[in-house]
């Protein structure tokens, strides 16, 4: 008889954690909609300003044959002093969101050789949990950024990375972060942000190109100012990406654990059901048996 | 008159994407306009105020804190820091120019730029 009790408790309990993840389920959705507007809003600035960046740069090495003579493109065969950045969320239940950007940040940083020293800066409480767990050293721990974006705060952060970099005290930088994809996607996105990838950029033959005219003259100051600013607001950019992805993860871990509830009460109540018939039937033979003993 | 294409994008989104006749803006080694035909330059923006004449003739002044102005023959493309519109029917102009002023403050602008701005925005007014 006891047993029933146990089991009721037990599905009643299971059903107040289903309320829960259902509730959290509805919020992130509702937070992943106004995420995704933001992210989707500044992606219109974000491609016009590295289209721009392109065209400058191509513009600026059409002069000159050994590529472009400007300290963000300098290439450093054998990097040094390495900078890796990466943005995890504050708050965890989002399924694998942040342990996939741990780990692939922990790859990046055992894939350069021991003579070169990588310094770490964390964005979010989570991934700072881990590698302060892990006890790795760490340059910068952020909290409170990723859940609430904020492009004075992130400039902040990545201004004094740059400041380094120019004066020569690291030679690269990587930003690693989880980006959204779609509702059910999210995709690690591991970028160098420095010396600028001239691999990547797209050369696009336009006749206007050879054209263009430069104000400013001096190349070099509106080249710094246009890479200073693309790496800003990438860096910005990563935290609204990785915001809008943190949500759709929560989104989908919740509906999988309020799935996985119902499946529990389910079979729970089965449990139940067998339980009280056998107590019945135990019943039933005790006044059968007493009965036939009375004859 | 022929008309061009003028998009404006800040950080928050695309505030301005219409064809107009002819924009002012504050570029970093002085003020200049474009009219459409205009030859390719791209430009760094100083803070200050972009007056724009739009097809129907009424003037638009966007108070802005810096960014970039790229040039092509049928369009143009601002890409500024931060943006507050003002045009003559708004109905909320006095905060928005207070707002505006806000902005080029906060940017550092030089007290003439600031004062310059001020100066055209009383002219909305009129």
């Amino acid at each position: 008889m006891a047993n029933l009790k146990d089991i009721k408790r037990k599905i009643s309990s299971v059903k107040g954690t289903q309320k829960t993840t259902r509730a959290m389920k509805l919020v992130s959705s509702a937070k992943l909609k106004r995420a995704e507007e933001v992210a989707k809003r500044s992606k219109v600035y974000s491609v016009k300003l590295t289209e721009l960046l392109n065209e400058i740069a191509q513009k600026i090495s059409q002069g000159n044959e050994e590529g472009i003579d400007n300290v963000f493109f300098k290439e450093n065969k054998n990097p040094k002093n390495v900078d890796v950045v990466f943005v995890t969320s504050d708050k965890g239940l989002c399924g694998g969101f942040n342990s996939q950007t741990i780990k692939r940040a922990s790859q990046v940083m055992e894939s350069f050789g021991s003579d070169v020293k990588v310094r770490l800066s964390g964005v979010g409480k989570k991934g700072i949990a881990f590698f302060k767990y892990n006890q790795v050293e760490m340059l910068n721990q952020i909290d409170d950024l990723s859940s609430k974006p904020n492009y004075e705060r992130s400039t902040e952060l990545i201004s004094s990375l740059v400041e380094d970099y120019v004066n020569g005290k690291t030679d690269k930088i990587i930003l690693i972060h989880n980006g959204y994809v779609n509702m059910i996607m999210q995709k690690i996105h591991e970028q160098q942000l420095l010396p600028v990838d001239t691999s990547k950029l797209e050369i696009t033959k336009s006749v206007a190109m050879s054209e263009l005219e430069i104000e400013p003259d001096d190349d070099d100051t509106l080249l710094d100012a246009l890479v200073k600013k693309y790496i800003d607001y990438t860096m910005y950019y990563a935290l609204l990406d990785s915001l809008a992805a943190e949500h759709s993860a929560r989104m989908q871990a919740m509906d999988a654990a309020t799935n996985n509830a119902g499946d529990m009460v389910k079979s729970l109540q089965v449990k139940y059901n067998k339980a009280r018939q056998e107590a019945i039937t135990t019943e039933l033979i005790e006044i059968i048996s007493g009965m036939e003993s009375l004859k | 008159m022929e008309l061009m294409k003028l998009e404006i994008v800040t950080p928050e989104g695309v505030i301005f994407d219409d064809e107009i006749k002819q924009v002012t803006v504050p570029g970093g080694e002085g003020e200049f306009g474009v009219l459409a035909g205009h030859a390719a330059i791209v430009s760094l923006l100083a803070s200050g105020v972009i007056t724009i004449e739009r097809k129907d003739g009424r003037e638009v002044q966007v108070a802005i804190n810096g960014g970039y102005i790229k040039v092509e023959e049928e369009k143009t493309l601002c890409m500024v820091d931060g943006a507050v519109a003002l045009s003559g029917e708004d109905t909320n102009l006095a905060k928005n120019i207070a707002l505006a002023k806000d902005l080029l403050e906060k940017a550092q602008a030089s007290t003439l730029t600031v004062a310059a701005a001020v100066s055209k925005f009383d002219n909305i007014k009129k």
